[in-house]
């Protein structure tokens, strides 16, 4: 960890990140470092968004934390700090105390019944 | 310092006991094309392998963390190809075009590319290109019915040779074919008789193009078993950012009976994004600049054990709200191709 900033270093890119990392290392010095981090918040924030309506059925949510991190919370206030994606799933599943499964058919029946009655201001 | 982000390929080449690894890679590496090539080897087995940049590695898996099998990280790779680096960047070898790694039959080929992708020098350094899996037409299907192994070799690869089929029948040929083609349709199938194969053929970089090949080989759900093989397309574009949640979920809880992920993924961009997984390992997603053909759809082979496709369909779409495009299984009615 860096004493200076609080960041730790990271090695390991998420999967999810690449495209991120990848346009940060092709950008040419002296490019405008303003426009990269506008689009890598906005893709963040998005991505928060998204993660929630699926976090949202297991009583958690996620939060963008400083453009670095990610918070994660139970109702009961507890939370962790994720990284990405790949720390997300394994804290959830802590917090929520089961697994989180794409294919379970209970969420499956519940996110097909929200999309067959949208919610307005629901986003 | 020119040498910039060029990283040197790596082809892992797998394949069950016996079934043609190595005499495959004698008569290969013997062409001058191969001559900077740098073949690392389990074990020197009965057919010697004459090459000045052999190395041989003693398997040593470092198991990490959750203990997943396919998430280890192999010690003995990460030092020999250290060593190659370094003599690589010193000048000591000739230029280092390639590396091979050959594994022992009873490898799975997913640590092999965790400890390229996680370590944090070779990634840099290194890039998987191609998984070939050898497969020997007289014993593939004894194999096929009896060892998940060899299942999960298949599954993991990009090109599959098909060896030994000069003492094997053109039915059973024939048969195991399209039996390799049902586990994995999206991987190209070679037949190489007395272990005698183009060295260009084999280790050319189709590049994004064989990422397509899902289109061309695709067929019906397939149940070889209990592993499970579906393409799959979208009718528009996909959310990379939701993709990335849905497969990053997936992969947690059941990433074990995922053996397979692969193809291209309209994102709304000018071009694709190449996704290809072998279980939990992913390749750095690549964001091309325009498609490789044609054809615009999204195609995405998905390879499972346990998992029905109608539960991965019906997932998708559920997670269509996010993904912003409903998913549906591609080329239905078509038989599997005979090559």
């Amino acid at each position: 960890m860096c004493v200076l900033c609080g960041q730790d270093f990271v090695a390991q890119v998420h999967w999810t990140d690449r495209h991120l990392e990848d346009r940060a290392r092709a950008a040419a010095p002296g490019s405008d470092p303003v426009a990269y981090q506008g689009d890598r918040r906005r893709d963040r924030a998005h991505r928060v968004v998204l993660t929630n309506e699926i976090l949202c059925h297991y009583g958690l949510k996620l939060d963008d934390w400083g453009g670095s991190k990610y918070v994660i919370r139970d109702r009961k206030g507890r939370s962790e700090i994720v990284q990405d994606l790949g720390s997300l799933w394994p804290a959830a599943e802590r917090l929520a105390g089961r697994a989180l499964d794409p294919l379970d058919p209970t969420l499956r029946q519940v996110l097909a019944d929200e999309r067959a009655l949208p919610v307005a201001g629901g986003g | 310092m020119a040498a910039g982000r060029s990283t040197r390929p790596v082809t892992i080449v797998t394949g069950f006991l016996g079934s043609g690894k190595t005499t495959l890679l004698g008569g290969v590496l013997s062409e001058p094309s191969m001559s900077n090539t740098a073949v690392l080897v389990n074990e020197f087995g009965e057919v010697g392998l004459d090459h000045h940049l052999l190395r041989r590695v003693d398997e040593r898996a470092v198991l990490l963390g959750n203990g997943c099998v396919c998430c280890t990280t192999r010690e003995d790779l990460v030092d020999a190809l250290l060593e190659l680096l370094d003599l690589d960047q010193r000048g000591e070898i000739p230029r280092l075009d390639r590396v091979v790694v050959e594994t022992t039959g009873l490898a799975d080929p997913a640590p092999i590319l965790h400890t390229v992708f996680v370590d944090p020098v070779l990634q840099h350094h290194f890039s998987v290109d191609l998984v070939l899996t050898t497969v020997d037409a007289v014993n593939g299907d004894l194999h096929l019915d009896r060892n998940p192994e060899s299942v999960k070799q298949i599954a993991a690869a990009d090109k599959i040779v098909v060896t030994k089929t000069d003492a094997a029948g053109p039915e059973a040929v024939r048969g195991l074919i399209s039996r390799l083609g049902a586990i994995n349709p999206s991987a190209r199938v070679f037949e190489a008789a007395f272990g005698e194969m183009d060295a260009g053929e084999l280790f050319r970089q189709d590049g994004a193009v064989s990422h397509a090949a899902a289109r061309a080989t695709a067929v019906e759900p397939h149940d070889v078993g209990e592993t499970h093989s579906v393409s799959l397309t979208f009718d528009g574009a996909v959310d990379w950012a939701a993709f990335g949640i849905w497969l990053s979920m997936l992969l947690h809880t059941r990433g074990e009976d995922v053996l397979r992920v692969k193809g291209l993924l309209d994102v709304g961009k000018a071009g694709p994004v190449v996704v290809n997984g072998v279980q939990h390992t992913i390749h750095p997603p690549e964001h091309l600049d325009r498609w490789p053909d044609e054809d615009h759809r999204s195609r995405i082979v998905l390879i499972t054990k346990e998992i029905r496709p109608e539960e991965l369909l019906g997932s998708l779409e559920a997670f269509g709200g996010l993904l912003g495009a409903r998913p549906s299984p591609l080329g239905a009615g078509h038989v599997v191709p005979s090559q």
